[in-house]
């Protein structure tokens, strides 16, 4: 036998040898997220075939980049369309970093959405759908970056965030308004889960603040009091939290003689 | 083969042959590598190595506008990206260069006339390109790592000066560790020399695979064509066998798919540049799976490039 037919016979062998080697070792890579999911076919009609093949020839995070830049200076240019289109392409590049979901979803959720609301330009039920859609887009993002990041602070505070800030303190909704309120109690849970992720203390109180203003939910409000109280009895007590404390003890008719002595007086109600 | 011994030196002649002859000599390797290396950077490969160095430099003081995390993240990418361009392109270029190079200059003539292995030859060739590769990246990832370092220390002290204007001077405790902890995260972690190496590892795939091509092609063209075109196809290999493996395909896509899976190396297995930027922590035991993977491809794909090679008439 000639040494090109042994060449052959090996060449087989590695392949044959390298293809279960190969796809344990990737599966074991991608378990522990060294290596991101293969890129998603349709992102081929939206990347172009160029960049395309950049990102399948290891220079993902370059298109990545590339990407949120072309989204950043659409943003300057409030073309909130090519925004999140080159943002979804952004986050679809490279779903484990959550600095680009955080940003795809503020973009949505504050930006365009505060964009369409006060742009008197548009009529004023156009304005409304519109600063309602880009809300639900930016808790879309969110929810979509928790999916692929579950244990991330930074996306369960800004999704904090957004259900508690989704129509601006002092607004209050009108007969025919469709605009969406805010939902303290998702607010609350979010800032509790960034808090078990490792986000600062003060995210815990956020979480306290939000479950203060809900109407009816005795396991929330002893949930929050509980926050609050731990933060008082450490001697670190802000205004707000003082205010906050007496609204619980208010609500769950805490004894007098368990009741904080400082703190602003509650209007009468 | 016969080769000279010091019995056949003819008496009172000088004994340059004295020392016993090995079949396999790392310092003839070694010779061969040195040269080898000397014949790249006659490439002007340094000029490479200098436009990286300013495009590092240039890009770390650039998108002022982005956050700090960003302008980091930016600084990174552009740089691996230049690490991976450079690497790819000299594991296929170069190595295809090499064979054609010394038939053309009659030094493979020269070298393979005294009693040098063929195997001793194209491992010596190899290890040449490998080394002028690892040399390039190493310079790379100290210039990177240097203006990394010069980015993150400006980057930290703006957040803290910010910190400190917008609480008045007093920065509510933790939040300027966790303001950090992101901007670290982005910054110089020795994560990513572990990438740097990943970024060898596949260079050094191509390159054998490469040498594997050039060993029977007949134009270097057509070994440039085709090394590039494994480069290509072996990052969409995971797919390939994904599809390979699904139930969905016909015979015909089976097949082919199959071929694909068995002939080209999957270089999506390296690719932990998008994690490490990402700030992602890497464990030495993912790196030790990608270097014994890369040692099994280099090890057969010089193996059949012996033994394409041991045939060839020169």
């Amino acid at each position: 036998m000639k040494a090109r037919h042994w060449a052959l016979i090996v060449l087989l062998l590695l392949g044959i040898v390298k293809i279960p080697v190969e796809r344990a070792a990737s599966r074991t890579l991608r378990d522990h997220q060294v290596l991101q999911p293969p890129p998603n076919l349709s992102l081929r009609d939206n990347l172009g075939q160029l960049s395309f093949a950049a990102a399948l020839g290891g220079l993902r995070s370059l298109v990545a980049s590339i990407t949120y830049l072309q989204g950043f200076t659409a943003h300057e240019h409030n073309d909130w369309a090519s925004v999140d289109r080159l943002m979804t392409i952004t986050t679809l590049l490279q779903p484990r970093y959550a600095a680009y979901w955080d940003s795809a979803a503020a973009f949505m959720s504050y930006d365009a959405a505060h964009y369409y609301r006060y742009n008197r330009e548009r009529p004023f039920i156009l304005r409304d759908q519109l600063y309602q859609q880009h809300i639900e887009r930016g808790q879309a993002i969110l929810q979509e970056g928790l999916r692929h990041l579950p244990n991330s602070a930074r996306l369960h505070e800004q999704l904090g965030y957004v259900f508690a800030r989704r129509m601006q303190t002092g607004d209050r909704p009108q007969p025919g308004d469709t605009w969406l309120p805010p939902d303290h109690k998702r607010a609350g849970e979010e800032f509790l889960k960034a808090r078990q992720c490792g986000a600062l203390p003060a995210i815990e109180r956020q979480a306290a603040y939000q479950f203060a203003l809900l109407d009816n939910d005795p396991e929330a409000w002893r949930t929050g009091y509980e926050i609050l109280m731990r933060t008082y009895r450490t001697g670190f007590r802000p205004e707000g939290m003082l205010l906050a404390i007496k609204t619980f003890e208010e609500k769950l008719g805490i004894p007098a003689a368990q009741r904080i002595p400082e703190g602003p007086r509650l209007p009468a109600r | 083969m016969t080769h000279p011994t010091a019995d056949s030196q003819p008496a009172g002649s000088s004994r340059p042959f004295d020392v016993p002859y090995r079949r396999f000599s790392p310092a003839r390797i070694g010779t061969i590598a040195g040269s080898t290396v000397t014949q790249l950077l006659r490439m002007r490969i340094v000029v490479f190595l200098v436009l990286f160095c300013v495009l590092v430099v240039a890009v770390g003081f650039s998108f002022p506008v982005l956050d700090p995390e960003q302008q980091l993240k930016m600084l990174k990418d552009v740089s691996f990206g230049a690490l991976q361009i450079y690497a790819l392109i000299m594991a296929v270029v170069a190595t295809s260069l090499l064979l054609p190079k010394d038939v053309e200059d009659r030094t493979l003539y020269t070298i393979l006339a005294k009693p040098v292995p063929r195997h001793e030859y194209l491992l010596g060739k190899l290890l040449g390109v490998l080394a002028v590769i690892a040399g390039g990246l190493v310079i790379m990832d100290v210039v990177l790592s240097f203006v990394l370092w010069q980015k993150q220390h400006s980057v930290l002290a703006d957040n803290e000066a910010a910190l400190m204007l917008q609480f008045s001077g007093k920065i509510p405790a933790g939040l300027l560790e966790q303001a950090n902890a992101n901007l670290i995260a982005q910054g110089l972690t020795w994560y990513l020399h572990l990438a740097v190496w990943a970024i060898f590892l596949k260079a050094a795939v191509l390159a054998s695979l490469t040498l594997l091509i050039s060993c029977f092609a007949s134009s270097t063209l057509f070994t440039v064509i085709s090394g590039f075109g494994v480069a290509i196809l072996g990052h969409a290999e995971g797919l390939l066998r994904d599809y390979f493996f699904s139930g969905g395909a016909g015979t015909f896509d089976k097949s082919l798919s199959a071929l694909l899976a068995v002939a080209i190396p999957d270089l999506g297995i390296f690719d932990a540049v998008d994690a490490v930027v990402s700030g992602k922590a890497l464990a030495l035991s993912e790196m030790a799976t990608m270097t014994g993977i890369a040692a099994l491809y280099v090890t057969g794909y010089v193996v059949v490039s012996h033994l394409v090679f041991v045939e060839k008439e020169l």
